[in-house]
């Protein structure tokens, strides 16, 4: 309860501080138990899996901790299951067993959208209801859930390096992969916010998109190949959870504390050390929890034969007033964004 | 007479249900030249392999210099002074050659470390024994055959050897090479040492032993001294069967040459090659094993195209300049290693030998025709004696002969006008190589033109007509078979 | 004296050494910062953790084996180190770390090792089934998920500068850890093993022909055990100091990363039928390959077309060892049919 409170004050706050969002926040913490579908999923049992993209990235623990609050406090069937790595072939292989297994809804995180495409037809033809987070482009789903519009966020994101890089100079941007969804929607939104809003930025131009591999040690080195070969570089902006930590480790070792900024997702107890220290001076986040809680009461509403209409209410936090994205009727978003810094980065709890 | 080194009695040993030694028996005396000899199967490996300790015997004596042997491990029957070397020599081909000279002496010492001084010390004195004279830097990997041997050799010696058992020793060497191996072989016999000559080849074992022991099947049939074996003797122990050796006559030979080659040329391989074939004819190729004779053998069969020069077939030039056009002209060719090339050694026999007529197996709207299939099989089963109990079975089944009989069924059945064979019979046992012998001469007779391109000079002399000598990629010589020795051919060879 | 030359020549070595040195030149000229020390800085410490698997996937390989199941092995023994010194509040140095990742690596070498040489199954399907149990029992029983803090000592051990290069034109410092130390040490006392011990040598001679070695008198089954334990040791040894570089641990974020070992490991001109290969040979070609995937920047690689680069020279680098071998046979060949 206490923790809840603390984001949902914080992200109010951030949001008053950025000043780019327009929706009221409820005042009370959204209780799903209240939502009349998921009091029917709960009396009908339906069986409810959530596929992470891997276990033990410590975002899809935490999803795991929502998606676990909310059977406890709901009594509905859901659950997390997951593969060991990050890996498209096993996760649609983890995907097709659910389908073998008749559950009544799936919810992934997808780690390649094309591949997961395919197999999620499979789900829909036999009649399992799909619903998605973190991947827009797929065509095969009742629903898709984006904690916010991915513009908004890579926008978001791209404040909070501006704001570290005092508005101007050369930055880059850091993907896990060219072939992600999400991480590269995010980066072409925060370039095209920097273009709008902060004429003094630049885009490094020779290299305007570099991979981490979601892995923490590939950012580290490909930081330190940026700042050698482009000595005008001054930022990276970060979008997986490994990236903006990977560069934070280059910049302390290389001395470019204060010279050199980076920022994006993040976990907070991972990086508490690095925002302290002042290496990092921000990062940005959404509650997977949230996300996850989300997803699972979307699925009980579809499953109950709920017609979705924006603004969709989902009780949960950030995922109140869910719209439709413009041209969409599948993908939802909600406005579940926060800024974690030196701060505030204690008093999240995880 | 001396006691005996070496003596085996009355041994038996089954694997399964097989019986692999019946009863056999071999005695050895101390520093004599001893052959084994008999087909393969006939339980000639075994033998080594109970002496030597890899196996143990179920049944009879052996006695090694005057003492009772119970068990024999491979340590016991180094430590007396056994050494066995195997057909691959049981060299490290990766290392060199000194340090697979050393590898044993210095295991034997039970030290954890190596000392590379001592292990040249070593590969010095064990090359020295023999006067081998060799790279000691260089990786065995790299040495020739008949070098490899000699490392095999040497490392042999160094452990105060007292009976040298060589299986096969001289399968992958060149004339010279075994002229050499055995000077080596008298060499040793000098110092004392027992040698085990394990061969199935006539003409060495009369090279080179003093006595000899046959087995076949098991069992011991023949022993004694080399003295009192002949050729026709030898033949008939080894295979239970008697031949009578007589040389290739041909019949029915066309008039006209069905093939000719004219100036045939390929750089670096052999040059201004003329020479014609008549139908009903075996022409034999001899020459040594660098001469140009297997390039030219790939040449006429489109797989290394000749530079320059004509073929002629049936009076008409052609062009050969692959596989495929050689066999649109009814040539067929059966490759030396016919393991490696002519053999899916995985795919059924009866596969194997519609391989090459299998466009004709098809039924009018393409479909492949099962049945004529089974009977084109059936046929060449039957024809060639090719002893299998279902063509269905992998080819590896079958024994080096049979498998050499599949290889040629599988060129008959696209009517060959001219069939070509580089070292046909190589690896194969006596009683199968007479039947592959006796097939080519009835393939022969029925008007198929025969190359047979061989360094076995008995072959050739036997089942050809005419023999072609070639030297340093030319035709050094032609004798008509009838009229030629052995000694007359090698003297051109070399 | 002459003769020592060509056969330097004959091996894969120079060839690999120069495909560095051009690569080097190549990205000086695009960059400037090649000959820099900040960068060989950077270069040597990211070579740290691929080199000690190198080393260990070079037995593996000599020996006529393979292991892909190093990844999985340093993982595993090293999550569960770093979370047994946590949840035991250990302060003290990073020697402790060492020794239980080093015996719990020598455990799981063990199980490959048994598999591999007691019961001769396949060494690939042995190591690839064993990468799963790893992982499983990291993910199922352990439930890892990510380290943030990680002891004391092993930060610093991870952190402390055991060479500083300071780049004086744009002030630039890198640091090169006491890990690189380490990979100095293995990959000295391994050199002496394999060249100087009986054992070593039994290595080369099993990869070279197992029949042989046996029936030389070498305890063919016991060497391969041995051998993966020791496998085992090299690979948690390199899975700490990863940990400790990266100051967190993170369990599955080595895995995948034997293919490109393996990769460098034959570039380097180590035989993966066995017995051939020599340890320079092995540390280049693993170099080269960090080499590659650490200059794609400099060079101006576009982030879309660095794997096909990547993937490039592997092929080429193999392609023209391939190509030199055949050459110096070939030569070799002819000069035997001459002298003949």
């Amino acid at each position: 309860m206490k923790k809840s409170i603390a984001v949902a004050l914080c992200a109010v706050m951030t949001m008053g501080m950025v000043g780019t969002c327009t929706t009221v926040f409820a005042a009370e913490e959204p209780d799903p138990t209240t939502d009349e579908a998921v009091v029917k999923a709960a009396e009908e049992e339906w069986e409810i899996a959530v596929v992470p993209k891997d276990s033990t990235n410590p975002w899809f623990v935490r999803m795991d901790t929502g998606v676990k609050e909310f059977a406890d406090k709901t009594g509905v069937n859901c659950y997390q299951i997951d593969t060991g790595t990050i890996d498209a072939t096993k996760q649609a292989q983890l995907v097709e067993d659910l389908i073998a297994q008749d559950v009544d809804a799936i919810c992934v995180v997808p780690v390649d959208m094309q591949s997961m495409d395919s197999t999620l037809k499979k789900a829909k033809d036999a009649g399992i209801v799909v619903i998605t987070h973190e991947g827009a482009d797929l065509t095969n789903v009742d629903y898709d859930i984006e904690a916010f519009s991915n513009e908004g966020y890579g926008a978001f994101i791209m404040q909070n390096l501006a704001e570290a890089m005092g508005e101007e100079g050369v930055y880059t941007t850091m993907v896990a992969s060219l072939t992600n969804g999400s991480h590269n929607e995010w980066a072409d939104a925060a370039v095209e916010y920097q273009k709008e809003h902060y004429p003094n930025m630049t885009l490094l131009e020779e290299n305007p998109r570099v991979e981490s591999d979601d892995n923490g040690d590939t950012a580290y080195n490909v930081a330190k190949e940026l700042i050698k070969t482009y000595p005008d570089l001054k930022g990276i902006m970060g979008t997986s959870s490994f990236d903006a930590p990977g560069v934070a480790r280059a910049i302390q070792e290389l001395g470019l504390v204060d010279k050199f900024f980076t920022s994006g997702t993040g976990m907070p107890a991972d990086n508490a050390e690095l925002l302290k220290s002042g290496v990092l001076k921000s990062l940005t986040l959404w509650d997977p929890a949230k996300s996850g809680a989300a997803m699972v009461d979307l699925a009980c509403k579809v499953l109950n034969g709920e017609e979705i209409a924006a603004p969709a209410n989902l009780y949960v936090d950030g995922y109140t007033e869910m719209n439709f994205r413009e041209g969409s009727e599948t993908v939802l978003e909600g406005q579940g964004w926060i800024t974690i810094d030196a701060e505030n980065v204690d008093d999240l709890g995880f | 007479m001396s006691q005996s080194l070496l003596k085996a009695e009355h041994v038996k040993i089954s694997f399964g249900n097989v019986h692999a030694l019946r009863d056999v028996s071999l005695e050895i005396l101390p520093g004599e030249i001893h052959c084994l000899a008999g087909e393969n199967g006939c339980g000639k490996s075994t033998i080594i392999k109970i002496i030597s300790g890899v196996y143990q015997r179920d049944g009879g004596t052996i006695e090694f210099d005057g003492k009772k042997l119970e068990k024999i491990s491979p340590i016991d029957a180094i430590n007396m002074g056994i050494q066995v070397i195997y057909q691959d020599f049981a060299l490290f081909p990766n290392l060199t050659v000194a340090e697979n000279l050393a590898l044993n002496t210095e295991l034997a010492s039970r030290k954890k470390t190596v000392s590379w001084k001592n292990v040249r010390k070593i590969a010095e004195e064990a090359v020295a024994k023999i006067n081998f004279d060799v790279d000691l830097d260089e990786k065995v990997e790299k040495l020739s055959v008949a070098q490899k041997q000699m490392v095999a050799i040497s490392r042999a010696l160094m452990s105060n050897a007292r009976l040298i058992i060589m299986d096969e020793p001289t399968t992958a060497l060149t004339k010279k090479e075994v002229n050499s191996l055995f000077k080596i072989i008298l060499k040793l016999k000098e110092q004392g040492i027992a040698i085990l000559f394990i061969s199935h080849k006539l003409n060495e074992v009369f090279e080179i032993s003093d006595r000899f022991t046959i087995f076949r099947n098991g069992e011991m049939v023949a022993t004694g001294s080399t003295k009192d074996l002949d050729d026709k003797k030898f033949t008939y122990y080894m295979t239970g069967r008697e031949f009578n050796d007589q040389i290739f006559v041909p019949e029915n030979m066309s008039e006209k040459p069905v093939f000719e080659l004219k100036n045939l040329t390929l750089e670096g391989a052999f040059e201004a090659i003329n020479f014609s074939l008549r139908r009903g004819e075996i022409l034999g190729i001899t020459g040594l094993l660098d001469s140009g004779r297997t390039e030219l053998a790939l040449s006429m069969f489109g797989l290394k195209p000749a530079d320059s020069g004509e073929i002629l077939k049936e009076g008409t030039p052609i062009k050969i300049t692959n596989p495929r056009d050689a066999i649109e002209h009814k040539i067929g060719y059966v490759p030396e290693d016919r393991l490696s090339e002519g053999l899916f050694l995985t795919q059924s026999i009866g596969d194997n030998i519609i391989i090459s007529e299998i466009d004709k197996l098809k039924k009018k709207n393409g479909q492949f025709d099962l049945k004529k299939r089974d009977e084109e099989i059936k046929r060449w089963v039957a024809e060639l004696e090719i002893k299998t109990k279902n063509p269905d079975n992998p080819a590896t089944t079958l024994s080096g002969g049979n498998q050499q009989r599949i290889v040629l069924a599988k060129w008959l059945a696209c009517n060959l006008d001219v069939l070509i064979l580089n070292g046909p019979t190589v690896g194969v046992d006596i009683g199968s190589k007479h039947d592959i012998h006796m097939v080519l001469q009835k393939l022969a007779k029925q008007g198929l033109g025969v190359i047979i391109i061989s360094d076995d000079l008995p072959e050739v002399i036997q089942n050809c007509n005419r023999v072609l000598v070639i030297k340093n990629g030319k035709i050094r010589s032609e004798y008509d078979t009838q009229k030629v020795s052995e000694q007359m051919i090698i003297d051109d060879m070399m | 004296m002459k003769k020592k030359v060509k056969k330097i020549f004959q091996s894969n070595e120079p060839y690999i050494f120069l495909i560095i040195i051009i690569l080097g030149i190549v990205v000086q000229i695009r960059s400037g910062q090649f000959f820099t020390g900040n960068n060989i800085v950077d270069l040597l410490s990211a070579m740290i953790v691929p080199g000690l698997f190198a080393i260990a996937e070079f037995m593996a390989l000599i020996s006529g084996g393979i292991d892909v199941s190093f990844p999985a092995l340093a993982s595993l023994s090293a999550y569960a180190t770093t979370k047994i010194l946590l949840d035991k509040g250990y302060e003290g140095n990073v020697f402790l770390a060492f020794l239980i990742a080093v015996l719990i690596g020598a455990l799981l070498g063990a199980i490959n090792g048994y598999f591999i040489g007691y019961l001769n199954l396949n060494a690939m399907i042995v190591t690839l089934g064993t990468s799963s149990i790893f992982q499983g029992f990291m993910q199922g029983t352990l439930r890892a998920n990510q380290l943030s803090v990680i002891p004391q000592g092993m930060k610093k051990f991870g952190t402390d500068s055991f060479i500083t290069a300071t780049n004086k034109v744009n002030g630039l410092s890198s640091v090169l850890p006491y890990t690189f130390l380490i990979l100095i040490i293995v990959c000295a006392l391994m050199f002496f093993v394999l060249r100087y011990t009986i054992f070593g040598r039994g290595i080369y001679a099993i990869g070279g022909n197992a029949l042989s070695a046996h029936t030389a008198g070498f305890n063919v089954k016991r060497t391969k055990f041995i051998m993966y334990i020791i496998i085992g040791m090299i690979a948690s040894i390199g899975g700490i100091c990863r940990v400790c570089m990266m100051q967190q641990c993170h369990p599955t974020n080595m895995l995948g990363m034997e293919m490109n070992i393996i990769a460098g490991v034959v570039l380097g001109g180590v035989a993966l039928t066995g017995g051939a290969g020599t340890l320079t040979g092995c540390m280049l070609g693993t170099f080269l390959i960090i080499l590659v995937q650490n200059s794609m920047i400099l060079l101006g690689i576009p982030t879309t077309w660095s794997d096909v680069f990547v993937g490039l020279v592997i092929v080429i680098g193999v392609s023209l060892t391939a190509l030199q071998s055949s050459r110096t046979s070939r030569s070799k060949k002819k000069a035997v049919k001459e002298g003949a």
